[in-house]
């Protein structure tokens, strides 16, 4: 390696290093989480290797029982146990208190185990719960990815839509998607004219005009969510107006509503949609509107086939902002909105603080990531601007 | 020489870094409130006093992960915690609290089925359904009239969850006390609880940390809500003029337990011997409607005419929160429960 090669690798080492510990790392870490599968495997080594035997059809053979007693005295103290419990609950309600039950009954149990267990433990007798071991012997699963959309495996491996009552997830990506593109269309039709008003001020009128927008957007997304919170309440400022002015003889219902989420989020995201177009209105000025209308182009024609198309950037920029933000949003619904109104981020919450799948994590955000990159490219080829987006 | 230096220096540093974590204060978790602030005064600072040993407290809302995140890791910086039964015994199962030393800790000295391989009753607690009285001179009194948005039109607030919140529909639907989790166990008796949660949707607000109903009946956005009554009493107490339903009690017994791995566990297991004694909880008893699991506290005649808001008290007019039950359904039932809220 030559010495200026050095120095230029040198350089961009920072950025390179900023790239693969944020980027590619965490990625791909999401990526193997939301498909491995280990816990069956470290709690129960011994029943793994017996049931692999086995062609899953009608019982296994009696050493699995021996093998399944051996791994449960193995690990009584250890914390595989549980983990492994916990995942064989995922996939089949019920099987965790099976193999609790059955941890119990060991203490007190004399082998042969095929004759002793099913006496105490019943649910034993039946190849579901050994097929379930079977099946999540795989070091790596698609079961998480299944469920992400609504999907699970039976005990005997065929792919099924979730009872009806518990599917959830599809129609949870349908909602994010469907209040991130409303927060990002009412974000455009909110900035575009302001961002232009702002464009045509003069120089010191603007720099206090952009006042009123950054402070906003200094302000912590918390503490504007809150104040939302304060407003929209039953006995807050504005159904206080709203009586005072004899508009409404009941308090509106406003906060816990689909409308407060669509209220806050458009309020914290909008800078971001001002801000890039301010400066492409800025850098482009009006020598192009002068000239069209001195061909005798009317003012609709004016904004419609020059004005328009030639901010068009700066909406993709800050469109695309608005979009991938909102897409991840958690704070301000989970303040504001109900529990009809929360998006998939709730959700990735949920599993980590609650349940502690972090498989379902990983598989959520990973969908969440592909249907953001899918639904971008999809519209760089629809929406003019967003092609010409390189970056975005 | 200078390098040598460094190294070992270096070398130092590294076999030191690990006493600084361990050089920490004992740590105690809880739900927070008034039970912790009345607990902070009079068994954590007791302890602290009577023993030497700094105590300091966390407050969180019973999401097990970081527990589990804690343990998994071995960076273990809580020690005792306060659990919900079933969490209980679930984190027992898992290897997440470690079994009590009952060498240190008596376990004779508590009220029946208080005592378990990896945790000893701290509190009984219980919540029920309270209004503002200033607000509904006459609000509803059961969870049938607590359902009827006709005769009471206004906001609703709930756990989220199906704890408690399954109990309640059932018995708004007419389901008696005593056949409420048998009820439940059955898949009609499910669908019957979410059926009936169905009617009131529209009205109801849900609530995950114990301050939130009091701050949204106190701020007038929601009109009755269901809440821990220990709360609920300090509200009143503070000048509120709130009416509290006992016979919506919901109940059960918080745990003390030791997080397993704790690198205090000696001192821990002898701090909960210390707060489940008598003499401090008497203390704490005079400042706080508290329900200790300690059997000689909790029978205390004067104890009880002194505290009208005991939990204990009123056992026979609510319903023991069943721990089996939740063990034993709390998976499925949660996941149905958050795929019905989101719809």
């Amino acid at each position: 390696m030559s010495k200026k090669s050095r120095i230029s690798w040198l350089l961009i080492a920072p950025l390179l290093a900023l790239v693969v510990a944020g980027f590619i790392l965490p990625i791909g870490y999401t990526m193997v989480k939301a498909v491995k599968n280990p816990e069956v495997t470290a709690a129960l080594p011994r029943t793994v290797m017996v049931l692999d035997a086995w062609n899953g059809q009608g019982m296994p053979p009696d050493s699995a029982w021996d093998a399944l007693a051996d791994d449960i005295e193995e690990s009584r103290r250890g914390r595989e146990f549980g983990a492994m419990t916990r995942r064989l609950n995922f996939e089949m309600n019920g099987a965790r208190s099976v193999l609790m039950q059955t941890r119990r009954a060991l203490g007190s149990l004399e082998p042969p185990y095929a004759q002793s267990l099913p006496v105490t433990v019943p649910e034993l007798a039946t190849p579901e719960i050994w097929q379930l071991i079977k099946n999540n012997s795989n070091p790596f699963t698609a079961s998480f990815l299944l469920r992400a959309v609504d999907l699970q495996f039976t005990p005997d491996g065929r792919i099924e839509a979730v009872p009806p009552g518990t599917a959830i997830f599809l129609d949870l990506f349908k909602r994010t998607f469907w209040i991130s593109i409303w927060v990002t269309v009412i974000c455009v039709v909110l900035a575009y004219p302001t961002a232009y008003y702002i464009s045509s001020l003069s120089n010191r009128a603007a720099s206090y005009a952009m006042l009123l927008v950054l402070v906003p957007f200094w302000t912590s997304i918390l503490v504007r969510t809150t104040a939302w919170f304060i407003l929209l309440q039953r006995e807050g400022p504005i159904n206080a107006g709203l009586q005072a002015a004899q508009i409404t003889s009941e308090p509106l219902q406003l906060i816990f509503t689909r409308f407060a989420v669509y209220v806050a989020m458009v309020h914290v995201l909008l800078p971001f949609q001002i801000l890039p177009l301010y400066s492409v209105m800025k850098r482009q000025g009006t020598s192009m509107l002068r000239a069209a209308a001195s061909l005798g182009a009317p003012p609709w024609r004016q904004f419609l086939l020059v004005y328009l198309p030639l901010t068009m950037p700066g909406v993709a920029a800050g469109a695309v902002i608005v979009f991938m933000l909102s897409v991840g949003f958690y704070v301000t619904p989970a303040l504001v909105g109900g529990l009809q109104d929360q998006m998939i981020s709730y959700y990735i919450a949920f599993f980590t603080n609650q349940s502690i799948n972090f498989g379902m994590v990983a598989a959520l955000s990973l969908l969440l990531l592909v249907f953001t990159g899918a639904l971008i490219l999809i519209a760089r080829r629809f929406v003019p601007g967003l092609g010409s987006l390189k970056a975005g | 020489m200078k390098k040598t230096l460094t190294l070992a220096a270096a070398a130092l540093m590294a076999l030191t870094l690990p006493n600084v974590s361990v050089a920490r204060d004992l740590t105690i978790v809880g739900f927070g409130g008034g039970y912790q602030d009345s607990a902070r005064e009079h068994l954590f600072e007791g302890y602290e006093a009577a023993s030497g040993t700094a105590v300091s407290d966390d407050v969180y809302n019973g999401e097990m992960a970081k527990l589990y995140g804690m343990v998994e890791t071995g960076n273990v910086t809580y020690d005792i915690i306060m659990v919900e039964a079933p969490e209980l015994v679930r984190g027992c199962e898992d290897g997440i609290f470690a079994p009590i030393d009952y060498e240190v800790v008596d376990g004779s000295k508590f009220i029946e089925g208080a005592t378990h391989e990896c945790g000893v009753g701290g509190t009984g607690w219980g919540a029920a359904m309270f209004f503002d009285k200033a607000k509904h001179p006459n609000g509803p009194t059961t969870y049938a009239e607590f359902w009827d948005v006709e005769a009471f039109p206004g906001v609703r607030a709930l756990r989220t969850g199906p704890k408690m919140t399954l109990e309640a529909a059932l018995m708004a639907d007419g389901v008696a006390k005593a056949d409420v989790y048998d009820v439940l166990a059955t898949d009609e008796g499910v669908e019957r609880a979410f059926a009936k949660l169905d009617e009131i949707k529209d009205h109801l607000v849900w609530w995950k940390s114990g301050a939130q109903p009091l701050q949204l009946v106190g701020s007038g956005e929601v009109d009755y809500a269901f809440a821990y009554t220990g709360r609920i009493i300090r509200a009143n107490g503070e000048g509120a003029d709130y009416q509290l339903n006992w016979s919506t009690l919901l109940y059960s017994i918080d745990y003390w337990a030791v997080v397993s791995g704790s690198p205090m566990m000696d001192e821990a297991m002898k701090m909960v011997e210390w707060i489940t004694s008598p003499e401090p909880l008497r203390a704490q008893a005079a400042v706080w409607p508290i329900s200790p699991a300690n059997a000689e506290v909790n029978a205390d005649p004067a104890l009880q005419a002194a505290n009208p808001g005991m939990v204990l008290n009123h056992s026979d007019e609510g319903l023991f929160i069943s721990t089996e039950f939740w063990i034993a359904h709390g998976d499925e039932l949660q996941a149905k429960f958050t795929s019905w809220a989101a719809q």
